[in-house]
């Protein structure tokens, strides 16, 4: 359905991204885990094609949609697509939403541009959309303003506007972050639901690895605009084999069954202008030796997880 | 264990602005606190955006008025002393703040940012002042040769060690922490915790501790308020003690375990939360409980413990 193999990323001669893979199918969750600056969202604008918006360009790799590489597309071609079959939810929903227009015309106007309806057919559609993401009384809904409503009300209507074209794929880049956990909650089974009865492909990007646990089949790891680990998301949470994996997974604080003391991941993440040679994690990395510093590693792949570290076939240590 | 903070029925009413329109509309931002925190204790406070967590900090240091109750911190009560005596004890009771980029000014120097308490408070460090930043920085677990660094040339964790060491600078009993860690990374979060545990250890600290977290409360603390729309609704006695409180049940149904083999079924939750300044008669929980009942709806549950687990509810789980 949506693959995307080794792409790379650069803003003049910057390079914020590279050696990114992945691929989701109809009814799959993928998630896209990973610090700030791992090159998360960098990953999802990509696909969308809006790089050119940012001033940022594709340098290597490809994009499939359906089969076919999306990243030839002219612009034209491009703007059909997303926002129709490749749908975009953003972190935070006032970024999608018109304040000054209400609520039922911004949603209509998804539908007549990608699914050519007229405007009581788009209206119609609306108000079905709504209803199956579970807002009270959507008729009465459309004539409210995006300030009228909570913040969980509002990321429910940046939802309805993806689901509106009737996408197959759909990247929701944080789409809880900003609510609170009961909100968060109701969010993350109403994507769930989609996935299982649209038989949608969904792109989930997070930093939260209890979401993640939650909701995704497979998941990506990022680190230094790397995908550093892949695999089926009770593997990777099972027997992480990158070191960072293993790390991150530690800092989680687990409650009381745990009684193992948070102590984080010494040092910080790096930013663009410093990512390091050979392998990105090495400054901080408990295992790191000489050739980390120097050599890039290559993925190790087991079943179906693979992990780019020089030790992945011996770094079966659980975290501490 | 004698009691380092003793807070009574603490209470703040925000009211909003008329207008030729609109009529001036009150609030409950806090409503009826109380409770003990011990000496070496930490309590933490969890509950959702706008319920009123930050505000009861913000009472407890005494940075705004309250409008009913009282604060009793080591003996002394606090709403009875005069600015100067206020400025004295705030010394010993500290509050480190959620973001770490607003806390401390961009044009000061590390150095400067962590001696100021000492400007501050006019007081005069037992070593030199560049000797006493570096041990600051130190024990916060950040090298001193920073201190010459400016805050925008640091990491968002680094700065959040940098508040942690001005709220250490006049060695406080009792720290506040709003949500220290809410803008960090996992990984940060977890070097920032970690050093609260060291620094609790070393130092005998007593904290507060709020948070929309409730695996990282559970983690840290001893102790749970758990605050729903300005009041507390229940206080778990320790962080293993099941919920009685139909929200906290439904808080702790909402948190999921970062383990994907205890995925768990998120039963739809019915209502919203209503408008602070617009109560209903009651429970302020009922529009969302499922065992509301008539009762719950005319007259609001007191807070009442049974075995140093108080919640307040007519019908408790
Ligand atoms: N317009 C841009 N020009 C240059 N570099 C950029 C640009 N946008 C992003 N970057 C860099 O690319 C890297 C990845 O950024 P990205 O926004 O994808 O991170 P992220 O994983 O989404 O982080 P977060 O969790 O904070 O949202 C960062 O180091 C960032 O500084
Ligand atoms: N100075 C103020 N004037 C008027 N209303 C206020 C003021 N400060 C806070 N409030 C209101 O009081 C309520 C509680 O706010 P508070 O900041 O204490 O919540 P909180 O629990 O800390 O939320 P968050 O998790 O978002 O930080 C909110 O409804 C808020 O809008
Ligand atoms: S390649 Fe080396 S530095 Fe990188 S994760 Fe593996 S052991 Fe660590
Ligand atoms: S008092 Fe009634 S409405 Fe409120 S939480 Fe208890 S059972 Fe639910
Ligand atoms: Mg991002
Ligand atoms: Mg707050």
């Amino acid at each position: 359905m949506l693959s995307v193999r080794d792409l790379g990323v650069a803003f003049g001669s910057v390079q914020p991204l590279s050696g990114v893979s992945f691929t989701v199918s109809p009814g799959e969750t993928l998630g896209i885990v990973g610090e700030s600056g791992s090159g998360k969202s960098l990953t999802a604008m990509s696909v969308m094609g809006l790089l050119p918006l940012i001033g940022g360009r594709i340098t290597g790799g490809t994009v499939e949609f359906d089969g076919a590489d999306v990243t030839k597309l002219p612009e034209r071609a491009y703007r059909k697509l997303r926002g129709g079959k490749i749908g975009l939810i953003t972190q935070n929903p006032m970024t999608s939403l018109d304040p000054l227009q209400k609520i039922g015309p911004q949603v209509d106007d998804v539908a007549k541009l990608h699914m050519g309806m007229t405007g009581a057919e788009a209206r119609a559609r609306t108000v079905e959309i709504l209803g199956t993401l579970r807002i009270p009384e959507p008729a009465l809904i459309c004539d409210r303003y995006p300030h009228q409503m909570s913040g969980g009300m509002k990321q429910r209507i940046v939802i309805a506007m993806a689901l509106a074209a009737d996408p197959d794929v759909l990247i929701a880049d944080e789409p809880t972050t900003a609510l609170d956990v009961t909100v968060q909650a109701q969010i993350i089974r109403l994507l769930d639901d989609l996935v299982k009865e649209r038989n949608l492909a969904l792109v989930l990007i997070t930093h939260d690895m209890s979401v993640v646990a939650q909701t995704c089949d497979k998941i990506v790891v990022m680190y230094a605009g790397r995908a550093v680990e892949h695999g089926p998301v009770e593997a990777i949470f099972d027997r992480p084999r990158h070191p960072y994996t293993q790390a991150l997974i530690a800092c989680i604080p687990r409650g009381l069954d745990d009684a193992t003391r948070l102590t984080g991941i010494e040092g910080t993440v790096p930013t663009v202008l410093n990512y390091p040679k050979g392998c990105p994690f090495h400054p901080r990395c408990p295992r790191a030796e000489a050739i980390c510093a120097v050599e890039p590693p290559e993925f190790s792949v087991e079943g179906d997880s693979a992990a780019a570290c020089h030790f992945a076939e011996v770094a079966h240590v659980q975290p501490a | 264990m004698s009691n380092l903070l003793e807070v009574r029925d603490l209470s703040k009413r925000f009211t909003s602005a008329g207008g030729p329109f609109r009529k001036a509309r009150s609030m409950h931002a806090v409503n009826g606190v109380t409770f003990d925190l011990p000496k070496g204790r930490v309590i933490g406070v969890v509950g959702e955006s706008g319920c009123g967590k930050s505000t009861l900090a913000r009472l407890i240091l005494r940075l705004i008025e309250p409008s009913g109750g009282g604060v009793n911190f080591d003996g002394d009560d606090l709403l009875a002393k005069t600015p100067g005596q206020m400025r004295k004890l705030r010394a010993r009771m500290q509050m480190v703040f959620q973001d770490p980029y607003s806390a401390i000014d961009p044009r000061y120097t590390l150095t400067r940012a962590v001696a100021e308490p000492f400007e501050v408070q006019g007081v005069t460090p037992a070593k030199p002042m560049a000797e006493e930043v570096a041990d600051l920085l130190e024990m916060v677990g950040l090298n001193p040769g920073l201190a010459t660094s400016y805050p925008h040339q640091i990491s968002g964790g680094q700065k959040q060690r940098v508040g942690i060491a001005r709220a250490l600078a006049l060695r406080p009993s009792l720290l506040v922490l709003d949500e220290p860690t809410a803008s960090l990374d996992v990984s940060v979060q977890a070097q920032i915790i970690g050093l609260l545990e060291d620094l609790r250890a070393e130092l005998g600290l007593t904290y507060l501790f709020i948070s929309h977290d409730l695996s990282l409360v559970k983690y840290f603390c001893d102790e749970i308020l758990v605050m729903y729309l300005g009041r507390v609704v229940e206080a778990l006695p320790d962080t293993s003690a099941p919920a009685r409180h139909p929200y906290t049940r439904t808080l702790m149904e909402s948190t999921f375990e970062p383990d994907p083999k205890k995925r768990r079924l998120i039963a739809p939750l019915e209502g919203e939360v209503p408008s602070p300044f617009d109560l209903p008669p009651g429970c302020a929980f009922a529009d969302r409980c499922p065992k509301a009942s008539a009762l719950c709806r005319s007259e609001t549950p007191e807070l009442s413990a049974d075995n140093g687990h108080a919640v307040a509810c007519h019908h408790p789980i």
